[in-house]
């Protein structure tokens, strides 16, 4: 009761409007998906015999028209997407290419309504849960016909992330990027540090640095998403890739006594976060590594964009980093770690898809190639192309060990909040929650586990 | 004299110590308002590489005008300004227009309805739009426009439907404050225009609007400022990235994760300018607006 009464009058003022809408949406999705749902199945029905002889796009070059939208507004992504673009034109004479870029934030804020408006023909998505999600609505069109012809340029982590809940394949890999610890080689080297193994090795490290006068662990959670890698991290390690994915779709409690562990190996390192944590972006946490305040830093691998940022290329070249230790559990050989891998997908409600399908589906086949990937990836050093043909030559140094790390990974997870409901993981939410434990790590966890317990009970039906 | 001066002392005093309390409170007021713009500025001022290495709480080492610059072009704002004016200055001008012609009905024309439908375009104006988002999203979806309007056949993605959701959205706000000022003018004026033979039409337009013009000014800054800042309609109602308004042009500078918080505070200070050359040309009238009526009785 008490529980309930705390978290109640928070909902509506951290939610704000937004939320408020996007839930509403969801919940007219549950109409419009229905309608929708019939149509998709006679669609998947009728045309996979016809187009699969006819090659659906990929083998031959096709004429058509194909709209995108694109959440790649960054400078460098977004030439590259032109430069895929142009590509894909010479590659297929008489086709053409039309895009529409929205920001990154408002593309996923608006990806509900987005889906059932108008969208266009094909779209940059994530994996996991949130593919399988609109999926199961309805709102994407399945590409098994292509997916049977380029399967075998990825490895069987990629084509799990891709699957939906009907055994139907959804989407076309094409980047990713793993979280782990980064340190500045420079820095190791001069005081004698070396790479922590296990958990105690971690933290004798830690506090070795700490009588150094460093901090020894960067960290910032103002927007929240942060701390979910540690989470993630920490109940791989400890409890397995099954957990995380039961725990994450709901079927594991987040009262188990697992997840009551995780917290209590969080609160073991805590003291060696920064302590300003709560007012820094990932940005500003990443500063403090780059001025040599702190020693360590686990995020992803797009946090080298900071050291890029320098102006000065011996800072890149002086970043490494090794992943998450092991904590002596049965689950260390997975050696399982958060590697969210971004997608293609068509959608199903574009007024033009029919019109376009083999175009739109030729597009697709199109980015899975390793040479269509380089073309994006070469303006996004952040991100490693999923393809297995890709052209390793030009990685740099980091980029070949991110993805030695990621390939010697039996199980790779997407993140907290791509592999839950959006619902449950944003700020009202998880995020919340993880910043709740995070003011007084030492906590008795029972109460808060409980409170997150409730608030995944009380979210509405996400099938239906 | 030292008996005149501690004599004159204490009036003198209350007086300084109240100068000087107000003074410092604006003084305050004034630097609590500035400085975010001042640190803002100077943050656009510095290149990122030299924040990261230092720390945004230090003294720049390089002051320059590459952000701005390099802002400028990574964010097409050329183009986006262009975006925000086709949406704001149809909006203004229709919305003015309409609601001039509807409160001088309201105020000069006597009826019964009158009173109900202030009370409804007031009541309306309270009504906050995060409320019908999702009924009006399906509306606009549906409506259908002929293709030489709108090349998707419909409302919804459509310059002219950002234009029309901000006409009824200010609409309300407008014949308020408008009204409220028609009602100040004397009604002899109507009586004089009848006696001369006007219709009421041109009552409407030759003697009243034109006494209106202070109201309209003033209002019309505050509708530029208004339409110019949205971003809600544009983002509910448009899905194509190039037509949005210049408010999406600063999303657009930030990444999925890294963001150049430097160009992103420079781009942010020109976008606010077209505002504040629009509020510096209507100063006048806008401050004689706001007062007009203030000393009436």
């Amino acid at each position: 009761m008490a529980i309930q009464d705390t978290s109640r009058p928070e909902a509506p003022s951290t939610t704000g409007p937004r939320s408020v809408s996007r839930r509403d949406i969801l919940k007219g999705m549950a109409v419009v998906a229905g309608a929708a749902a019939l149509p998709t199945i006679l669609v998947a029905c009728s045309s996979t015999p016809t187009t699969a002889p006819g090659g659906g796009g990929g083998g031959g070059a096709v004429t058509g028209t194909v709209t995108v939208g694109s959440n790649h507004s960054d400078p460098g992504e977004l030439k590259g997407m032109q430069a895929i673009n142009a590509a894909f034109m010479a590659a297929n004479p008489g086709s053409k290419v039309v895009m529409n870029t929205v920001d990154h934030g408002t593309f996923q804020n608006q990806i509900s309504a987005y889906l059932q408006g108008t969208p266009e023909d094909d779209f940059t998505w994530f994996s996991g849960y949130r593919m399988r999600f609109f999926a199961s609505k309805g709102l994407a069109t399945p590409i098994d016909d292509v997916w049977a012809k380029v399967k075998s340029n990825y490895t069987a982590g990629f084509a799990t992330s891709v699957t939906g809940d009907d055994g139907k394949v959804y989407g076309i890999p094409v980047d990713y990027y793993p979280w782990c610890v980064f340190y500045r080689k420079s820095l190791f080297a001069a005081k004698g540090y070396t790479i922590p193994k296990t958990w105690d090795d971690l933290k004798a490290l830690c506090t070795k640095m700490q009588s150094d006068g460093l901090i020894p662990i960067a960290f910032g959670d103002k927007d929240g998403w942060p701390a979910m890698g540690t989470f993630d991290i920490l109940n791989l390690r400890l409890n397995g890739y099954q957990f995380h994915v039961d725990l994450m779709t709901g079927k594991q409690k987040w009262t188990d006594p697992k997840v009551t562990t995780v917290f209590q190996k969080w609160a073991e390192i805590m003291p060696f976060h920064d302590t300003t944590y709560a007012g820094l972006t990932w940005q500003k946490a990443a500063d403090t590594l780059v001025q040599q305040k702190s020693g360590m830093y686990f995020l992803g691998l797009f946090m080298t964009s900071e050291f890029q940022a320098t102006e000065n290329p011996a800072d890149l070249a002086d970043v490494d980093f090794f992943p998450w230790p092991t904590l002596g559990t049965q689950y260390d050989s997975e050696a399982a770690l958060d590697a969210p891998i971004d997608i293609w997908m068509v959608t199903s409600k574009s007024a033009t898809l029919q019109a376009d399908m083999d175009t739109a589906k030729a597009y697709m086949d199109f980015w899975s190639k390793g040479s269509t990937q380089l073309l994006m990836f070469q303006n996004q050093p952040g991100l490693i192309p999923a393809a297995s043909d890709t052209d390793t030559s030009t990685y740099s140094d980091l980029q070949k060990k991110a993805a030695s790390i990621v390939g010697a990974a039996q199980k790779i997870t997407q993140f907290l909040d791509r592999d839950s409901r959006p619902d449950f993981a944003g700020a009202d939410g998880m995020q919340g929650f993880l910043q709740k434990f995070l003011a007084n790590p030492t906590q008795d966890t029972t109460g808060l586990q409980k409170q997150i317990q409730d608030f995944w009970d009380a979210l509405p039906p996400a099938t239906v | 004299m030292t008996a005149s001066v501690i004599a004159g002392r204490p009036n003198r005093r209350r007086i300084r110590k109240g100068r000087v309390a107000l003074h410092a409170f604006l003084i305050t007021m004034s630097v609590v308002w500035l400085w975010p713009l001042a640190w803002a500025l100077l943050n656009a001022l510095r290149p990122l590489s030299d924040t990261i290495k230092n720390g945004s709480w230090s003294w720049p080492t390089t002051l320059n005008l590459n952000n701005f610059i390099n802002g400028f072009q990574q964010a097409n704002l050329g183009y986006y300004y262009l975006n925000t004016l086709i949406v704001v200055v149809p909006a203004v001008l229709i919305v003015l227009l309409v609601a001039s012609l509807v409160a001088f009905a309201l105020t000069r024309v006597r009826s019964r309805v009158n009173l109900f439908l202030l009370l409804m375009f007031t009541a309306g104006n309270l009504l906050p739009p995060q409320v019908i988002i999702v009924p009006l999203y399906y509306i606009f979806n549906w409506i259908p426009l002929p293709s030489a309007v709108a090349d998707n056949g419909r409302l919804y993605d459509q310059y002219i439907g950002i234009i029309l959701i901000h006409v009824v959205f200010q609409m309300g706000f407008c014949i308020f404050v408008l009204s409220n000022y028609m009602r100040t003018l004397p009604k002899e004026l109507n009586e004089a225009a009848l006696v001369d033979g006007a219709s009421l039409f041109r009552t409407f337009r030759s003697v009243i609007l034109p006494l209106c013009a202070p109201a309209l000014a003033a209002l019309g800054t505050l509708e530029f400022t208004f339409i110019y800042n949205d971003f809600f309609w544009a983002l509910l109602l448009m899905k194509t990235g190039s037509k949005r308004p210049i408010t999406s042009a600063l999303n657009n500078l930030q990444g999925q994760f890294f963001t150049d918080q430097n160009v992103l505070a420079a781009v942010a200070l020109m976008v606010a300018v077209p505002t504040i050359i629009v509020y510096i040309a209507l100063q006048r009238h806008f401050i004689r607006g706001l007062t007009l009526g203030s000393t009436k009785g």
